[in-house]
């Protein structure tokens, strides 16, 4: 009894965190540098289409083509990156730079269920600024007169959004982690994502093995995309080892992320 | 019987910055007064009595309990911190209904205290006003009312009085020191004698980390009347203001902002002056914008009291 009410109030002081987040994070500067991220790939989309419409190259290309190397390199290795880069580095350091967080330690609340709470709402603002960029994007590709390819290959988007969702997961967590643990989270997570993740994967070997970007890469569904070529070099990674991977790195970052919460002072500057 | 309280040898230093240094108290309920100039310790002390930081070295402990990372204790905690920051988005009563659905309460019970807490700090009007319009004596008023609102039984406050008005400054002090007739233990810091005093008579007397005096504040009183007190006031109409006071026995000397915006009193009474001045502004239909005391004259006995 006891320890069901104990889950209950957990389970709402996440989601009363959570909340609260969710309204810090979606009303700063952030969104709108991300909004302008997805209409780049929007952008790009459109440029595609044009492509296809006009026979722009000399080989016939499909949507699903144009689409998967659109997802491989514009929504995952760009749009999910930023997002979980600006959101996820901020969950925490917002809140010391705003000295907002001492309303949060003052509160009857453990420190794992404020960052619990603050990657619930991470997890939400990333589906809200990616999927609707995923879904548009798709539509722009297919929509034509000659409705069949776009049925045909809901499937592949249907197999796309849940990547997109580990990718959010996986990288939201490691980002989480490096706001409440450094003080330059920001720069450190450029330098990972775009630095150490873009040159550990033309490396052959066990190397590739130490990114997130490896493990979303190995359980594409788009063999054909750009995503493929970087994997010319090496292996992919078996489709369950890799989701499990995904999911165990996940859990990791955030319980660690708990853990430097929980112990971390966090001096806010008067 | 356990004390609310207790500090034993405590000590915080950032790097080779000692910020508290040794400190050892025991505190009960009622109001105590944690004074010392900018830069004693005062905010690194409190921060330290409610678990924001962990002791580099001693013990602090509320209720027989260890305080950092001890979540249920902070049923039991208020703490009104001094910087001037919240999610400015939210209204009043939305940020109240927040912090206090964080206590677990139930719906019903977070708007009844909600009311409650913005009724006792005199804000139920603003409530549906978002904090980011607030003046600076409501943005305090509110973040005073997001400490009492769960109804603790320690209250930290640190510097409640700072930017506020007069009448807000009145009520603050009567609030304060109804919770200490109401056996709440408060312990309340500034750096400015007379509005502690005008709390309690208890102070901690806190300098360069350590604590220098702890007990009545009437020895530190008679200390600090040898010295002058400077007073700065910003307010629509210095000038006619400074006619207005310039003749009063307790003035020894007014200066004028250079920004323009106010001027800078200097007097050996600084209670009866202050007990004047709403009056006179009223007079005078003077508007104030801030009144604030540098703690030159008290940096200056508490050279007296370390040499």
């Amino acid at each position: 009894m006891a320890q069901s009410f104990s889950l209950k109030k957990g389970w709402r002081d996440v989601k009363t965190i959570a909340f609260l987040t969710l309204d810090t994070l979606f009303w700063s500067k952030k969104t709108l540098f991300v909004c302008l991220l997805s209409l780049i790939v929007l952008g790009l989309a459109v440029v595609g289409r044009v492509v296809l419409s006009l026979n722009l190259v000399p080989t016939a290309l499909p949507s699903s083509q144009v689409f998967g190397t659109l997802m491989a390199t514009s929504v995952i290795r760009f749009l999910v990156i930023f997002v979980t880069l600006f959101y996820g580095t901020a969950l925490i350091s917002e809140e010391v730079e705003g000295k907002t967080l001492t309303y949060l330690f003052m509160r009857p609340i453990a420190k794992p269920t404020i960052m619990l709470g603050k990657y619930l709402a991470l997890t939400w603002i990333g589906a809200i600024m990616v999927l609707p960029t995923v879904f548009m994007s798709y539509m722009i590709l297919y929509l034509r007169a000659d409705m069949r390819p776009f049925f045909e290959d809901l499937g592949v988007l249907g197999r796309d959004i849940p990547i997109v969702l580990l990718a959010l997961l996986a990288y939201g967590s490691f980002f989480a982690l490096l706001g409440a643990w450094l003080k330059h989270s920001i720069l450190i997570g450029l330098i990972y994502a775009f630095g150490w993740e873009g040159f550990v994967a033309v490396l052959p070997g066990f190397t590739r093995k130490l990114t997130i970007t490896h493990y979303i890469q190995s359980i594409f569904p788009h063999g054909d995309t750009l995503s493929a070529l970087s994997m010319l070099v090496g292996q992919r990674t078996e489709t369950i080892e890799s989701i499990v991977t995904l999911v165990l790195l996940t859990a990791f970052f955030i319980l660690t992320a708990s853990l430097v919460l929980r112990e971390k002072e966090y001096v806010l500057e008067q | 019987m356990t004390a609310v309280l207790e500090g034993r040898s405590v000590s915080k230093w950032y790097g080779q910055v000692i910020a508290v240094n040794n400190v050892t108290f025991t505190l009960e309920q009622g109001v105590v007064g944690l004074l010392g100039p900018n830069g004693a310790g005062k905010s690194t002390l409190m921060k330290l009595i409610t678990g924001q930081l962990q002791p580099s070295q001693g013990e602090v402990t509320m209720f027989g309990e260890r305080i950092w990372n001890n979540y249920e204790l902070f049923h039991r905690i208020g703490f009104c911190p001094e910087q001037d920051s919240f999610y400015e988005r939210m209204t009043g009563a939305e940020f109240l209904a927040v912090m206090l659905q964080m206590h677990g309460y139930d719906d019903a019970e977070v708007a009844r205290r909600t009311d409650e807490a913005l009724e006792t700090v005199k804000l139920t009007e603003a409530r549906d006003k978002k904090i980011a319009a607030y003046s600076k004596g409501m943005r305090q008023r509110i973040k005073m009312a997001q400490a009492i609102a769960h109804d603790p039984e320690v209250l930290i406050l640190d510097e409640p009085l700072a930017g506020m008005d007069p009448v807000g400054r009145h009520e603050v002090i009567q609030m304060v020191r109804q919770w200490g007739r109401d056996r709440k233990c408060v312990i309340v810091s500034s750096h400015i004698l007379h509005e502690i005093e005008a709390m309690t008579s208890t102070i901690l007397l806190m300098h360069n980390g350590q604590v220098l005096a702890e007990g009545d504040v009437h020895q530190i009183r008679d200390l600090i009347d040898k010295h002058p007190h400077n007073i700065s006031i910003r307010c629509s109409v210095p000038r006619r203001l400074a006619e207005a006071i310039v003749g009063f026995p307790d003035v020894e000397s007014v200066k004028f902002h250079p920004e323009g915006d106010g001027l800078t009193v200097e007097s050996r009474k600084p209670d009866d002056f202050y007990g004047r001045l709403p009056g006179l502004m009223l007079d005078k239909e003077i508007e104030l914008e801030e009144i604030t005391s540098p703690d030159d004259n008290l940096q200056a006995v508490f050279h007296y009291l370390v040499k």
